[in-house]
């Protein structure tokens, strides 16, 4: 956007397809919908089977996971396609942690180059973009309002609570807690050409019917109205570039037709997984080992409540409502004694989404497994179809999910996996990846609090379970990460020694080439992370342009 | 309904998924998050059978959305596999005519779904294949037209994957029927329900949590896709589907939820205390 309008002749390639009709228009057509399967089919994303990754949990993992690691959209708009859309500022310490909190132990903890400050106006410039919706008048004046300022007014207002989100903010505020609408790139009202959310109840992990729900679309749509030239199915497969120079792409079409492409200047931007691994296939000069590492997803935790007594209409609204950021407070009651307690100057949490449910196929497929362990003579049949009608884990459900924060650990990266290919033979990422005593300290102590508002919030039965294995959790929901927070790895910094881009995202060691996603991250923050990606793309831009 | 990463049921499922110790009798945790059978198959490319067959029997003679009888072409199953496969879904999600128990309550049989499962296997044969249903509505919230119905062009890296992924399932289909009709004395149609119920159990070489599945989601899915007929299996559990582009009034919202007590016995009692014990606090 900002490269097309200062009129430099842009070519996107994009590796997925276009599923928009009319790009360019303020409100393309789109074939987004309201669909379960297509969704568990990967419509949007890559396929495990043709593409996958690697994950692993150390070094000497002794049984590394191939398939789906971490999938965002591969599609025209990105990430943005299909995402929970929370849009939270990150808050000034996490610009400046090694300044403000200090060291810890182990972990790479480094100020970014600019601080929150600098950032406001490019993140209301963002806000303005998207059209966020929220209500500064319910935000926390502490933490939240302390450590993210904001002056003025949101474009327009939060959206409605959804009931699920209203208890849990019920038993969040019977804890003294303070729950609120949640930032949220979603129209309440119609924006720039595009309508009012109408609360369909197929948000997260969908694409958008409607496109009430954009995010990168919004900037793209500037681009190509601004003469960009954007290209589908176009598969970079090569950064070229000799000396200190980038001078173009090989890139390879549809039909898989090798192309090159020369450019005065080449800007990455496919994600820290994909960006890393294109870095890594290109050689891109890495004298000190950094490129990959200091990979970070956040350490997510799931709080559950079941309501025995009553039907919660799930199926209505927009994604999760309200929020809960008391956590992410490095100086929350008992935080900081907890921490020295685990050997460390402090640790943080994150916030916490709270309030949804899951579809009706999730749903039939956890009652699947559960059988097998409940009824193992006859895992199936009428016991089956009644817990589908009683619908305790749809109808009766409140989810939480908590964002716990993520140290940067120069052992947690991505690189080229030795043996795995994707369909065209080349190596895949591999993810190497654990918490370290930071986390699984923070965890410890927040896991309790969680269960405690899923409890308070009047759920009848109420739990809390971490998402990843760890040494103090072996029982978790998951072994492979699925948090879609993916940072790190091509860290910004302005020690050529401690990071891989500069203050503005431009690679140490190539005049011309800049990265510009998740992977500039040099700390993880304690929130959603799109929005803060975005603004610090808009600001480096600006001084690349 | 708004999952963000990590609420609700999908955290549980693996969590209760890891129970305990080699021994304990717990189920591998990787089988559980594979139950959608979309995972981690592998095979190489290859061509299935499509067979024509004549419209015969109950299998080939189901209520369709229209709710009359009417001719269908398999586009992947044969016809002895479809009815092994109408029988077996039938005993893992029964119907009214399938279980006493399931009077007034349409199940695997009612919903079609050996049409949801002879789609997806024959998914590629179509002009432009049936995996990825069109958008962005369908005609049953306020649109003119069903554009769900006609579906959309694959990528050639999907198509691909999708190939691979079809003749691998084609392979199951066939070695599961042959298992289950082995497991029947040559005829899994005429074994009986108990001993249909007792086979399926074993669970013969995977075959029955594939099945289990595909007959989910041939029960739940959009009926695009070729189950869910008449939406029998969104009505059967209160879940309207897809809303656009009608969507939901802001006071439908934040509406209270509806007084509806459920007081869990036997299985959901266990489910509940299973629950219960798998929290991390």
């Amino acid at each position: 956007m900002v490269l097309a309008r200062a009129g430099w002749e842009v070519t996107i390639l994009e590796k997925g397809a276009n599923r928009f009709s009319g790009l360019g228009r303020r409100l393309p057509g789109t074939t987004f919908s309201n669909d379960e399967l297509k969704s568990m089919r990967n419509f949007e994303l890559p396929d495990p089977l043709t593409e996958p990754r690697v994950f692993r949990t150390s070094d000497s993992d002794p049984s590394p996971q191939v398939g789906e690691v971490q999938s965002l959209p591969q599609t025209v708009g990105g990430g943005t396609v299909h995402w929970d859309a929370k849009t939270p500022r990150f808050w000034d310490i996490d610009f400046a942690k090694l300044s403000m909190l200090g060291p810890i132990d182990g972990a790479g903890v480094i100020d970014w180059p600019f601080d929150y400050a600098t950032l406001a106006p490019f993140y209301e410039e963002v806000e303005s973009l998207l059209g966020v919706a929220g209500n500064v008048s319910d935000m926390p004046a502490h933490p939240t309002l302390a450590h993210a300022p904001r002056t003025g007014h949101l474009p327009m207002p939060a959206g409605p609570g959804e009931l699920t989100s209203l208890k849990v903010a019920a038993g969040a505020r019977a804890m003294g807690l303070h729950p609120f609408p949640a930032l949220m790139a979603a129209n309440t009202r119609p924006h720039d050409g595009r309508p009012a959310c109408n609360n369909c109840g197929f948000c997260s992990s969908y694409g958008c019917p409607i496109l009430a729900r954009v995010g990168a679309l919004a900037p793209l749509t500037d681009a190509i109205r601004n003469g960009a030239d954007l290209m589908p199915e176009s598969l970079v497969t090569r950064l070229n570039w000799k000396g200190t120079r980038a001078n173009g792409v090989t890139w390879v079409d549809r039909t898989g037709r090798s192309h090159t492409r020369t450019a005065d200047a080449v800007v990455v931007s496919a994600m820290a997984f994909e960006t890393v691994r294109l870095a890594m296939l290109s050689d891109l000069p890495d004298p000190h080992d950094l490129m990959g590492r200091y990979l970070m997803f956040h350490w997510f935790s799931a709080g559950t409540g079941i309501f025995l007594r009553e039907k919660l209409h799930t199926y209505r609204g927009r994604s999760t409502s309200h929020v809960v950021d008391d956590f992410a407070d490095p100086d929350y009651p008992g935080a900081r004694a907890a921490a020295r307690d685990a050997g460390l100057p402090y640790f943080r949490g994150g916030t916490i989404e709270i309030g949804g449910s899951q579809p009706p196929i999730s749903e039939a497929q956890t009652y699947q497994g559960l059988l097998k362990l409940l009824a193992p003579a006859k895992p199936f049949g009428a016991e089956f179809k009644a817990l589908m009608r009683a619908s305790l884990l749809r109808e009766r459900l409140a989810g939480a999910n908590f964002i716990g924060e993520d140290l940067p650990y120069a052992a947690n990266r991505v690189d080229l996996d030795p043996s795995v290919k994707d369909w065209r033979g080349v190596p895949v990422a591999r993810i190497t990846y654990g918490p370290g005593i930071h986390e699984q300290a923070a965890q410890a102590f927040y896991l309790p609090l969680l269960a405690e508002m899923m409890k308070r919030s009047g759920a009848d039965v109420s739990l809390a379970v971490p998402r990843m294995p760890s040494a103090r959790f072996p029982i978790a929901s998951g072994t492979v990460p699925d948090t879609d927070h993916i940072l790190g790895g091509m860290r910004m910094g302005d020690d050529p020694a401690t990071s891989v881009t500069d203050g503005v995202g431009r690679h140490h060691w190539l005049d011309n080439l800049f990265v510009a996603d998740g992977s500039l991250f040099p700390t993880s923050g304690g929130h959603n992370p799109t929005l803060t990606i975005m603004a610090t793309v808009l600001r480096n831009t600006r001084q690349w342009a | 309904m708004g999952v963000c990463p990590g609420a609700g049921g999908a955290a549980i499922l693996a969590s209760v998924a890891d129970p305990g110790p080699p021994g304990s009798g717990g189920i591998d945790r990787r089988d559980l998050l594979k139950a959608g059978g979309l995972l981690g198959l592998a095979g190489v490319l290859g061509t299935g059978v499509i067979a024509e067959v004549a419209v015969a029997s109950r299998v080939a003679t189901p209520s369709g959305p229209a709710g009359g009888a009417r001719s269908y072409r398999w586009m992947a199953l044969s016809a002895h596999e479809a009815s092994v496969v109408e029988e077996a879904a039938a005993r893992l999600i029964p119907g009214p005519t399938d279980d006493a128990a399931e009077a007034g309550h349409p199940g695997a049989r009612e919903a079609g779904v050996v049409y949801y499962i002879d789609g997806l296997l024959g998914a590629l044969t179509a002009a432009t294949p049936k995996v990825f249903a069109g958008g962005p509505f369908s005609n049953r919230h306020g649109s003119p037209t069903d554009e769900m119905a006609r579906f959309l062009h694959l990528t050639p890296v999907q198509h691909r994957a999708w190939a691979e992924r079809v003749a691998s399932l084609r392979r199951e289909y066939a070695a599961g029927v042959a298992a289950l009709d082995a497991a029947g004395g040559g005829d899994f149609i005429g074994a009986g329900p108990e001993q249909q119920d007792r086979i399926l159990a074993r669970d013969p070489g995977g075959f029955t949590t594939l099945l289990f599945g595909h007959a989910i989601e041939g029960m739940y899915s959009n009926p695009e896709y070729g189950g869910n007929r008449n939406e029998v299996g969104w009505r059967d559990i209160g879940f309207p589907g897809d809303s656009q582009p009608h969507g939901y009034k802001p006071a439908q919202v934040d509406a209270p939820g509806v007084t509806d007590p459920y007081l869990p016995v036997g299985v959901a009692a266990a489910l509940l205390d299973l629950l219960r014990a798998s929290s991390g606090v």
